[in-house]
């Protein structure tokens, strides 16, 4: 199918202007100790893996390692407060790949942490935190900002 | 694309990808460390959000298994599976409560179909106003041929008692705070009797990597992935509905058209995230990519119809003003990602932007214009795809 439409499109493309504005490097490091799961394999190490045969298929038992990152919040206000606190569940990159946020915005996502996923952060702590984020955040263009809270009727996540 | 192709932002697979994510941060590491994986762009590593970097789907309407992206809610996922221990429960509101055996459920009549698995916030690193959550670009999607026992099956297996009104679907992943909301979702009994939902064992003719939900999962054709729960071990039967927190606070969108709201909306009636709509990426080139000039520019790229087949796919050359159709590579399914191509005869060097545009089997097309919600779901609008011919 040939076609002949095009215009040649107004103004000049933005990718000359890449933003590396926040560059959030990730080092995958060794695979942490994790928590040996309830259902383990029951043959030993040396052995083949267990298998389980269907017609035309055959599920054969997996072991894996998930790498962590070893890359902790950067230096900013509190560091050490925001690195105790949020990356027993999660990286920092969670945090660190956000848009900018306003600090009522980040006190919204930190209390629904706090409330909602029982995250054991000390109320005490948050003022902390949310100076970290703000200071994070702030460095951000304010081009793209958000308007609306996380904390609404949709509840988040996805 | 021929030769001489320049890059303007750095080659994916060199270690760090730029999504072009308005206002930023848009830089991300690539990774190939995560087990049964290829090349990802790292999202965050715990729990994993791994996407698929957008040129794999230019190499067939198909997603590698290695290529297929991941996302986890709570860390604590099983490492290890052992396939003769594993069961999965079938319970609640039923006459007989069963543990079935994986040697059980291979031995059961099968279904097979492809359907694209697409995370509910999929693009929504793209919403302007930025809202808060995974910063995806395109990449929280992915297409299989998936083979597995349909959920009815099972169902009738365990007898639904009268009254039952729902499904609710819980997986061997684990909060990391014991008191957290363990991750589970919920259908309509109805939905789930339909016969396309199944309980997979297969992807794309293989067992399925651990981080896709290894050794089952549930496949919910034309709806997004928030349904189709990984490492799938309980089935509950409800006599009630649903009233746990991903069903009733998570995953919910504006019950309006688009699910749109104008932004900065906090406040508006919603239902949880459901069928998914039309969708189509030009995938031969990156967005703003540079190319020696040629007279004939190929534009192909995947189009996927959401709840229903891919119908047409139109490409515009000038902004939306005109639109034509493109050819459709071979149908392999009404939830399928499904091929177009062109070939546009362009008439000198310059910048252009390309839009395509998905119109499915139930005559739904994609708008133009962007939809907005504070979730970042459910993004379905026209997308641009830039080249500079020099």
């Amino acid at each position: 199918m040939k076609r002949s439409f095009l215009d040649p499109s107004p103004g000049t493309l933005a990718f000359g202007g890449l933003v590396f504005t926040s560059l959030v490097l990730v080092a995958i490091g060794p695979p942490s100790a994790r928590k040996p799961w309830a259902i383990e394999n029951a043959s030993s190490p040396a052995s083949a893996p267990s298998q389980v045969a269907g017609p035309d298929i055959t599920l054969v038992s997996v072991s894996v390692d998930l790498p962590d990152d070893t890359v902790p919040f950067p230096d900013g206000p509190h560091a050490a407060v925001i690195n105790a606190n949020c990356t027993s569940c999660h990286s920092a990159t969670m945090a660190l790949s956000q848009p900018r946020l306003s600090r009522d915005q980040w006190k919204a996502i930190v209390e629904k942490m706090r409330a909602t996923y029982k995250a054991p952060v000390r109320a005490s702590a948050v003022p902390e935190i949310l100076d970290y984020l703000n200071a994070m955040s702030g460095k951000l263009p304010v081009n793209g900002s958000p308007t609306a809270a996380s904390a609404d009727r949709s509840g988040g996540t996805g | 694309m021929g030769s001489g192709a320049l890059l303007a932002a750095p080659a994916l697979g060199q270690g760090l990808v730029d999504l072009a994510l308005p206002g930023g941060p848009s830089s991300r590491p690539t990774t190939s460390s995560f087990p049964e994986k290829g090349e990802m762009i790292l999202q965050r590593a715990r729990p994993p959000l791994l996407e698929t970097p957008m040129e794999v789907f230019d190499q067939g309407v198909f997603t590698p298994n290695d290529r297929f992206f991941v996302r986890w809610h709570w860390a604590d996922i099983p490492t290890s599976i052992d396939v003769q221990r594993y069961r999965i429960a079938v319970r609640g509101h039923v006459n007989r409560s069963l543990a079935i055996s994986l040697a059980e459920l291979l031995r059961m009549p099968r279904v097979e179909l492809a359907a694209v698995n697409q995370c509910s916030g999929n693009s929504r690193g793209l919403f302007q106003p930025r809202v808060a959550g995974a910063q995806w670009r395109h990449g929280a999607m992915g297409n299989a041929k998936w083979v597995g026992v349909r959920l009815r099956h099972v169902l009738d297996l365990a007898g639904v008692k009268p009254g039952a009104i729902a499904v609710r679907f819980g997986a061997l992943d684990q909060p990391v705070v014991p008191t957290g909301p363990d991750f589970t979702k919920s259908i309509s009994l109805d939905h789930a009797r339909d016969g396309e939902v199944m309980i997979a064992f297969e992807m794309n003719g293989e067992q399925m990597p651990l981080l896709n939900g290894f050794p089952v999962r549930l496949i919910v054709p034309g709806w997004y992935s928030t349904y189709w729960v990984k490492m799938l071990n309980d089935i509950e039967v409800l006599d009630r509905p649903d009233d746990g927190y991903w069903m009733a606070k998570a995953y919910k969108i504006p019950d309006t058209p688009h699910a749109n709201v104008a932004p900065g909306t906090k406040d508006f009636p919603s239902v949880p995230i459901n069928r998914m709509v039309p969708r189509s990426w030009i995938t031969g080139w990156a967005d703003g990519q540079t190319f020696s000039y040629a007279p004939e520019l190929p534009v192909g790229g995947i189009a996927m119809g959401g709840d229903a087949g891919v119908a047409k796919v139109e490409i515009s050359g000038d902004l939306g003003r005109t639109w034509h159709e493109a050819s459709l590579g071979p149908d392999e399914g009404r939830y399928s990602f499904r091929r177009f191509d062109m070939t546009l005869r362009v008439p000198h060097a310059g910048s252009y932007t390309l839009l395509s545009r998905c119109t499915n089997t139930n005559g739904v097309t994609q708008p133009m214009t962007p939809n907005w919600n504070p979730g970042g779901f459910m993004r379905g609008c026209v997308e641009a795809a830039r080249v500079r011919l020099t």
